[in-house]
């Protein structure tokens, strides 16, 4: 799914990409959901134990619902706007990991039907989760639920992580929420991870910035989806051997895919022989996706009370009050974005977009990712043996001087 | 080289009190100009600008423009370890990444220095466009401090609307509604307990009283407050800092949503 190890890739050499935010900050903003992976991931969390899952009265699995319903209202509480994309026919590049992943279910379906007959339960829970797939009926149901919610839904002509990235570049939506890396590749200007997991996770939302990817990583656009696809993507396979970390190396050397390809050692690296790397490319660079200004239009309406009540507990065997205290809350809810942001009305000054480099080293703050914590101490360490204060004769003046002179002069002591 | 020296050292207290509830982390960026800060509130709704100017402090040195990272938690911390009548010198010297507050009493008989760790923070600035107010209202801080206390504890929001009238602020909340009209008034005794109304288009904004409360932080620092609307800008709530500056607050006003009302289609 996605990059393989972006997320590593970035923590490690593009630390200042990726902030973490908490929920709330996202108050009033408009964000696009990959709605596909979120019902995937209600299917496999949401109600299940073993192999039993929540269903309605005739036995249909209602997860998805329960899962898609709640999490809806959580964000609109918080006074975001969600629109939710939806994939539509997957290209043609992805069908071998399409293929690799039904095969996967295949085995999974396998071990279940073993691990039922040992009991196993560990297994059980295992093999289960992996057998799970979203349906067409899945996706239906979910587009009901929220268009009866009053929530936009967006049906991409192909992947969702495209079109949700074309959204957020034409200036739609102020951020994509997905957990899949891809949309960084697609070009998100602004992509949060974690937004949809429960609240009980207590996990912070992490926005990631994609020019500030490119500045850290010292890349062109075109050059970080080379990267990506050297790093390996759901279009084609990558080169044996080569990762994340030796795939940037690569491409910082060499620029692009094709000079690689001319000057690494091929008998160390095989290069599949059906490689569609331009294809790949130019599925991220130009997807499939809907541009018009009418089909982007996007609208947030009031809840449909009969419409939700009958759907939820008419039909799938929803609590009657708890549906009607949720519709409650949808409606408390439109009051709370109504609250503006200072961005709406204030643009960031010019000198925000070319930061000064305060320090040559990489610091963060607080380090994104817990998993990673022997870099920490790197990354600490150097966080202390540098000043703080910026008065490192290395910076030349007139630098300093566009750092804090301009804004000072444009932002904040405009005559009085 | 880094040397401010404030004889008024509890100026920099009541500055700090006034924000620091409102913003945790913010970067102080000091020029030949002054000592200023600009920084949002951390779901990006309001925003303070602060301004020191360099005239008003007794020494100022500043080699070159630099940026501090404070926390402001610590900061007031710090500060509040300085008396009231204290000498306030803020030092920092090249490469460090410290700075030092340094309190002398009014007697000279005790100096205690504190020291304090900076932080990199990373944050953005918003250039304030200079913008025409359709209303100007000045009136005295411990007033409008006052109404928008009062109002809190009724309503979530306040309605400022002005008009030839006056300034009118209401709520609306669960156990009813209050509104508060204050009309120009210029014949008082002392200059700064007038109302003065300057209107140029009638206005009406609605604002989160949370943060209107908050801002009122910083009455200690002037006896008047100004506040300038204009609709569709945020509003700035202005504080002036006798010979030396200002604190202005910026709050983006609640927006009414009108295309809603449409039933959804299935």
């Amino acid at each position: 799914m996605g990059i393989k190890g972006l997320t590593k890739l970035l923590a490690d050499n593009a630390p200042k990409a990726m902030k973490e935010q908490k929920f709330e900050s996202y108050f009033g903003r408009k964000i696009a959901i990959d709605a596909s992976m979120s019902i995937y991931q209600f299917l496999i969390v949401v109600g299940r134990s073993g192999t039993e899952m929540l269903t309605n009265e005739a036995g249909e699995v209602t997860s998805h619902l329960q899962g898609m319903f709640s999490r809806t209202i959580r964000l609109l509480e918080a006074g975001i706007k969600p629109v939710y994309v939806f994939d539509g026919k997957p290209p043609e590049l992805k069908s071998q990991e399409l293929a690799k992943r039904y095969s996967k279910r295949v085995d999974a379906t396998q071990d279940l039907a073993m691990a039922l007959e040992a009991d196993n339960k560990e297994d059980i829970e295992k093999f289960s989760k992996r057998t799970v797939k979203v349906t067409k009926q899945h996706n239906e149901d979910c587009r009901r639920l929220l268009r009866l919610m009053g929530v936009p839904v967006i049906e991409a002509p192909s992947e969702a992580e495209a079109q949700c990235a074309v959204l957020c570049k034409a200036g739609k939506v102020y951020a994509v929420a997905s957990e899949d890396m891809d949309s960084l590749t697609f070009g998100a200007p602004k992509f949060l991870r974690h937004l949809m997991d429960p609240s009980s996770r207590k996990i912070p939302v992490m926005e990631f910035d994609v020019a500030k990817v490119l500045e850290e990583l010292n890349l062109t656009m075109d050059q970080f989806i080379d990267l990506c696809i050297l790093s390996g993507c759901d279009y084609c396979d990558s080169i044996r051997g080569i990762g994340g970390q030796t795939a940037l190396k690569l491409i910082r050397q060499h620029g692009s895919i094709e000079s690689i390809l001319e000057s690494i050692n091929k008998e160390r690296y095989q290069i599949p022989e059906k490689w569609p790397y331009q294809e790949a490319r130019q599925l991220f660079k130009e997807p499939v996706a809907l541009t018009d200004e009418e089909q982007l239009e996007i609208k947030w309406t009031a809840p449909d009370e009969e419409g939700l009540i009958s759907f939820l507990v008419n039909e799938n065997g929803f609590n009657s009050d708890r549906v009607t205290k949720a519709i409650e809350k949808i409606k408390a809810a439109k009051n709370k974005s109504s609250q503006g942001r200072l961005e709406s009305f204030f643009k960031p000054t010019a000198t925000t977009s070319v930061p000064l480099k305060r320090k040559e080293s990489k610091c963060v703050l607080k380090h994104p990712k817990s998993a990673i914590k022997s870099k920490m101490f790197s990354l600490q360490d150097c966080n202390s043996s540098r000043p703080n204060v910026i008065g490192s004769l290395s910076l030349p003046i007139f630098n300093l001087g566009a750092k804090h002179f301009i804004p000072l002069s444009r932002g904040v002591c405009f005559s009085t | 080289m880094l040397e401010l020296r404030l004889v008024q050292g509890s100026l920099l207290k009541k500055v700090l009190e006034s924000i620091k509830d409102l913003v945790t982390d913010a970067n102080f960026d000091c020029s030949a100009t002054g000592f200023s800060l600009q920084a949002m509130d951390s779901s990006h709704v309001a925003l303070v600008a602060l301004l020191l100017r360099s005239e008003g402090f007794e020494h100022y040195r500043c080699d070159r423009s630099i940026s501090m990272g404070m926390n402001l938690g610590n900061m007031s911390k710090m500060l509040k370890c300085a008396g009231n009548d204290d000498i306030i010198t803020i030092k920092a010297d090249d490469g460090s990444d410290t700075v030092t507050f340094m309190f002398e009493s009014p007697t000279q008989d005790k100096i205690s220095d504190f020291e304090m760790k900076l932080m990199d923070i990373d944050s953005e600035h918003l250039g304030i466009p200079e913008a025409e107010y359709h209303a100007i209202v000045r009136m005295p801080s411990a007033e409008f401090a006052r109404i928008c206390k009062d109002l809190s504890g009724i309503g979530d929001t306040v309605v400022i609307s002005v008009t030839k009238e006056g300034v009118k602020f209401s709520t609306r909340g669960d156990i009813g509604t209050a509104n508060i009209v204050c009309r120009q008034n210029t014949t008082v005794d002392k200059p700064e307990e007038a109302t003065i109304i300057e209107m140029n288009e009638p206005v009406s904004l609605t604002f989160a009283l949370r943060y209107m409360n908050s801002f009122t932080k910083a009455s200690p620092l002037s006896n008047t407050v100004t506040i300038s609307l204009s609709s569709e800008l945020p509003v700035v709530v202005e504080y002036k800092i006798a010979e030396m500056g200002y604190i202005r607050f910026y709050l983006a006003p609640k927006i009414e949503e009108d295309e809603d009302e449409t039933k959804p289609q299935v």
